[in-house]
């Protein structure tokens, strides 16, 4: 699944991308967000805008948009993990 | 022989040949402090900001540490050395082409790992670095606590914590970089992996001969900028004798990513990922992380989708709403002894020219002083506050879905905002946006936005006369019609928009000191640039009006004035020196009718009619040269007829609407 379809509030671990139609991935990088590394949903702004989110290791909050969040690849953790 | 003179103390403007001193640039992420770190140093000479992009060009000052003395230039905040967007390429060519005697790498402690990434990045540059440790105090309450000895030990360059907000240790690192641009000794440069170094290995062999000439760059930085997928450093060295060199680095990073199955354009930049969080590992230790309540209330309010919309156009509403008291009551202080002193001093303007003169004199002098600062001050120092706190990427987070709507998205919201204080700062704010089509766009609709001088029209003829509801009206209006031209425009320019990602800070309380550094800045860009200016403009109308010449402009203009608007002729002067400086407007019109009564002479269609047409016509020169310079020649003419028609159409409408 994508970060886009991610539910808000659950853990999930960022294992991808595809190239977004519009922009640079590598700006995902810039802004802290990379492969391996696990980021909650903590919102999604109103009119089908962006979703806020954080990186909870390093503590970085990154607005992004929707078009964006649907190339970030993730995939649930486990709560046990 | 350097030229020697003796001169004993630190006026930092008179020094002698500035080019001997050494060059300290200040790079960092946005919102790591950056700005404020160069206001400490500087004094009364920049400006700070909490959200991307304040410092979009950069910044100089001389200063004195020590008693020795240097430059230090504040470099537009950038989160990495691969330029995103026009204010980060500045950053990148400054440290290539600027030949910079020592960086100071501004590191935002509290968020350690993401920032330190791009000190690693410096550090391949070769330059002379000291790293400033920020924001020591928002890392504690973080439970992050530093290691700073071990962080120095395996950078091998000199590590200074600081508060920059409170001045804490900004003159240690000041002294720690002059002492460095004198020893030129860099630091040590990241390890990476077997497989990656191996490749930066054979990239750098295989640099041909005379490649970096003219480019004073290590080689290891050249293979480890391609290795990465640099564009910019791509785009300079393409030539005919890099092809095979070039497509050396393509295949090698290509190899990598095959080893290490990673996508191309991000497998160097994860291992210098994993090299940051390994460094951030060892020399910092995260106690409990449970303690940002505060800003989680905070948001949940601030950044809901409903109340946070709520209180985004309250907040609005209440900044035009508190400049208009404020700027009423104190206008009124201002406006009576001049009008008295008027009365006592030229109680028959018209005779001879010298009363015309000293009229306009004085039309200048109160019309800055007792119409425009009254506005502007209230309205720049709240501006300035909804900065500095980092409201302005909460506000463009909520509005980004709207926006979308109407072609453009939420980053442009913070110019459109910066606008209604003052129409330049928001044009040249474009800069924070990434694709040239949105730039176009938004610095095209920045000078619809009704900006202070444009207000203060407003707050005087609707607002005095109609009352706040009609003048809020307007604002509305404005905002529509903003709308309405994004979309037009959007449909017009060429280009994609990318999609957002953006930085949002936490709140910050900003240090008062900076935040009247701010309003002090800006306020004396007015007093020194436009006021004169105002003033000069003044005494030209009135000897204008004494030659007569008046009634031709007037007339030359009247097809529009009283035909299309139906004004009275005498406006026509006020229109068009209104493109000089949108402040003079109001000044212009008293003088144009012969009295600050204005609604004595004008029925309210007709004060309305004028407002709005002033409110949207071609803005003023300072706007128009800042469009030149941000979007070019031909868009700016784009902007004008744009600004004109809407002018035109949404004045006539008005006439219309007031007429049934």
């Amino acid at each position: 699944m994508t970060l886009a379809e991610a539910t808000v509030g659950k853990r999930v671990k960022v294992v991808g991308r595809t190239r977004p139609r519009c922009g640079d991935p590598e700006c995902i990088a810039g802004l802290g967000i990379h492969i391996g590394e696990e980021v909650v949903v903590l919102r999604a702004a109103p009119f089908r805008g962006p979703l806020l989110i954080e990186v909870p290791s390093s503590g970085v909050r990154v607005a992004m948009g929707r078009g964006m969040a649907r190339a970030v690849v993730v995939e649930p953790v486990d709560a046990a993990a | 022989m350097p030229r020697r003179r003796t001169r004993p103390s630190l006026p930092s403007r008179s020094l002698p040949d500035p080019a001997s001193e050494p060059l300290i640039v200040l790079v960092g992420q946005p919102n790591c402090g950056k700005s404020t770190l160069f206001n400490a140093l500087a004094g009364f000479k920049a400006n700070t900001g909490n959200f991307p992009g304040t410092s979009v060009a950069y910044t100089e000052s001389r200063v004195a540490i020590g008693g020795l003395h240097a430059r230090i230039v504040d470099l537009p905040g950038t989160y990495s050395l691969t330029p995103r967007d026009g204010a980060e390429e500045v950053t990148r060519r400054f440290l290539e082409e600027g030949r910079p005697d020592a960086v100071i790498a501004v590191v935002d402690a509290s968020v350690l790992s993401r920032s330190l990434e791009m000190t690693l990045e410096l550090l391949e540059t070769g330059l002379p670095l000291v790293v400033a440790l920020n924001m020591m105090d928002e890392a504690r309450r973080k439970g992050i606590e530093v290691d700073v000895a071990a962080l120095q030990a395996r950078l091998g360059v000199p590590v200074v914590p600081t508060v920059a907000t409170r001045g804490e240790g900004v003159v240690a690192v000041a002294a720690k970089a002059l002492a460095a641009s004198s020893r030129k000794r860099p630091g040590i440069p990241p390890v990476y992996d077997r497989d990656v170094e191996e490749a930066l290995e054979q990239l750098q062999a295989a640099i041909p001969e005379g490649a970096l000439q003219g480019l004073d760059l290590p080689r290891r930085f050249v293979a480890a900028r391609l290795l990465d997928n640099d564009a910019f450093l791509q785009r300079r060295l393409e030539g005919p004798g890099n092809t095979t060199f070039l497509q050396r680095a393509a295949d090698l990073r290509q190899q990598l990513a095959e080893m290490h199955h990673w996508p191309e354009e991000s497998v160097f930049g994860s291992h210098r990922h994993a090299v940051a969080v390994d460094l951030f590992e060892a020399v910092a230790t995260v106690r409990s992380r449970q303690r940002r309540s505060k800003r989680e209330r905070l948001d949940n309010v601030l950044m809901h989708p409903f109340w946070g919309l709520v209180f985004a156009a309250a907040a609005l509403a209440g900044l035009f709403l508190v400049a208009f008291l404020v700027g009423n009551l104190v206008a009124g202080w201002v406006q009576a002894p001049f009008d008295a002193l008027a009365q006592a001093l030229l109680p028959d303007p018209g005779r001879n020219v010298w009363t015309h003169l000293g009229k306009g004199l004085l039309d200048g002098v109160a019309g800055g002083l007792g119409i425009v600062l009254p506005y502007l001050l209230p309205l720049l120092l709240i501006l300035s506050l909804m900065e500095d706190v980092g409201y302005l990427p909460r506000a463009a987070f909520l509005v980004d879905g709207l926006l979308h709507r109407v072609g453009l998205h939420g980053k442009s919201v913070i110019p459109l905002i910066l606008g209604y204080g003052c129409n330049v700062p928001g044009i040249l704010g474009t800069r924070i946006l990434e694709s040239p089509r949105d730039r176009v766009i938004t610095a095209l609709l920045v000078p619809l936005t009704a900006c202070s001088a444009r207000t203060v029209v407003i707050l005087a003829l609707v607002a005095a006369t109609m009352g706040p509801l009609a003048a809020l009206g307007v604002y509305l209006l404005n905002i529509l019609v903003t709308a309405a031209a994004s979309r037009v425009l959007s449909a017009i320019v060429p280009g994609s928009a990318p999609g957002l990602l953006m930085d949002i800070p936490p709140y910050r309380v900003p240090p008062i000191r900076a935040v009247a550094k701010k309003v002090w800045f800006r306020v004396s860009e007015f007093l020194v640039s436009a006021w004169p200016v105002l003033i000069a403009a003044s005494l030209v109308l009135g000897l204008l009006e004494h030659l007569g010449v008046a009634d031709a402009i007037n007339g030359a203009l009247r097809p529009v004035t009283e035909d299309l608007l139906g004004l009275p002729g005498a406006l026509g002067v006020t229109l068009f020196f209104g493109i000089l400086r949108k402040e003079l407007t109001l000044v212009m019109m008293f003088q144009a009718l012969g009295t600050t009564d204005v609604a004595s002479v004008l029925t309210p269609a007709q004060l309305l009619t004028f407002t709005l047409f002033v409110t949207f016509y071609i803005p003023c020169v300072s706007t128009l040269a800042a469009q030149v310079h941000e979007v070019g020649w031909r868009w700016t003419v784009v902007g004008v007829i744009l600004n004109t028609g809407i002018a035109l159409a949404v004045a006539m409408a008005a006439r219309l609407a007031m007429a049934l």
